[in-house]
């Protein structure tokens, strides 16, 4: 009997949901107004189910991307627009870039061995911590 | 003002571009192009307003190269790995003077230090090397740039900037 409550308490906690994530967020008034309409054109009747489908078209194109496809437009008459997002470009597998010859001086070829060399790299300035926050 | 950063496409405008350099000016309109798409040697991306999604604003080219172990002096060899040195290139940075001061150079040069992160991650790369406009290397040091001594004279001068130091940015709390 103590087996069966066990198994029957593990089965409950299996089917329980899982706690929902709370989203909130703080956006341009030209990009809340942009919101309110795509909503009402897509008939969606609320934040959550707009933001779900978002996710899902978002989901849909980084994994589209990652296999190296474009994403694309067709209208009838066959004239194609590429999409491009620059965040989805960093998701594509074209990464390795092309390989060039550089010419070194001697002197320049000390000074390179020396940085390179460095047991620990400098810290990074307050410009390029901004950089890559940005 | 949406600026999109991305790779140079063949339908790009690039005629009006003018950063007031002659020979990057010159790179842009003749040569980007082919260097990427024919004979790989510099991948090129472009700023563009989203307004005008085709006309070119500022640009920088990446490249990889590498340096051979056995050119480095001997007394630093051991700090290195044993093989040769990887490295990406920013071949090229402009921004047309119509917009300036803007912040687009700051966008260019952040979306660079991007794609060598990543590049590091997949195929390997030590440091980002760039040969910078003399009168324009405090800028390249505001990011961590330091100049590598012993460039011959001319108008620029060769820096360099740790991956460790791009990384470590990325995770700074």
């Amino acid at each position: 009997m103590k087996a069966n409550a066990k198994s029957k308490q593990i089965l409950a906690a299996a089917h329980k949901p899982a706690r929902k994530v709370k989203f909130q967020a703080d956006i341009a008034p030209a990009d809340g107004l942009t919101m309110r309409l795509l909503k009402e054109e897509l008939q969606l009747a609320s934040n959550t189910d707009f933001l779900s489908d978002a996710l899902a078209l978002f989901r849909w194109a980084v994994s589209e991307r990652k296999q190296g496809h474009q994403i694309l437009s067709e209208s009838a008459t066959g004239e194609r627009r590429v999409l491009m997002f620059p965040r989805l470009e960093r998701v594509a597998p074209d990464l390795a870039l092309p390989r060039v010859e550089i010419e070194w001086t001697k002197r320049e070829l000390h000074s390179l061995a020396k940085l390179a060399s460095a047991a620990e790299a400098n810290r990074p300035t307050e410009a390029l911590i901004r950089a890559m926050r940005d | 003002m949406a600026i999109l950063i991305r790779r140079l496409q063949a339908s790009d405008h690039v005629d009006g571009f003018d950063c007031a350099d002659a020979p990057l000016n010159n790179y842009l309109k003749r040569h980007a192009w082919a260097n990427q798409d024919k004979v790989s040697i510099g991948v090129t991306h472009v700023a563009v307003d989203e307004g005008a999604p085709q006309t070119v604003i500022g640009y920088f080219t990446l490249a990889m190269a590498s340096v051979p172990r056995d050119s480095f002096p001997r007394k630093y060899v051991r700090g290195l790995p044993a093989y040769a040195l990887p490295l990406v290139l920013l071949a090229r940075l402009a921004v047309d003077h119509r917009f300036a001061g803007r912040g687009l150079g700051h966008a260019l040069i952040a979306e660079a230090f991007r794609i060598a992160l990543r590049v590091s991650g997949e195929v390997g790369c030590r440091c980002i090397v760039t040969d910078a406009y003399r009168d324009r290397a405090g800028w390249y040091e505001r990011y961590g740039f330091v100049p590598i001594e012993g460039t011959s004279e001319g108008p620029s001068q060769r820096m360099f900037l740790d991956i460790r130091t791009v990384r470590a940015a990325v995770h700074n709390p």
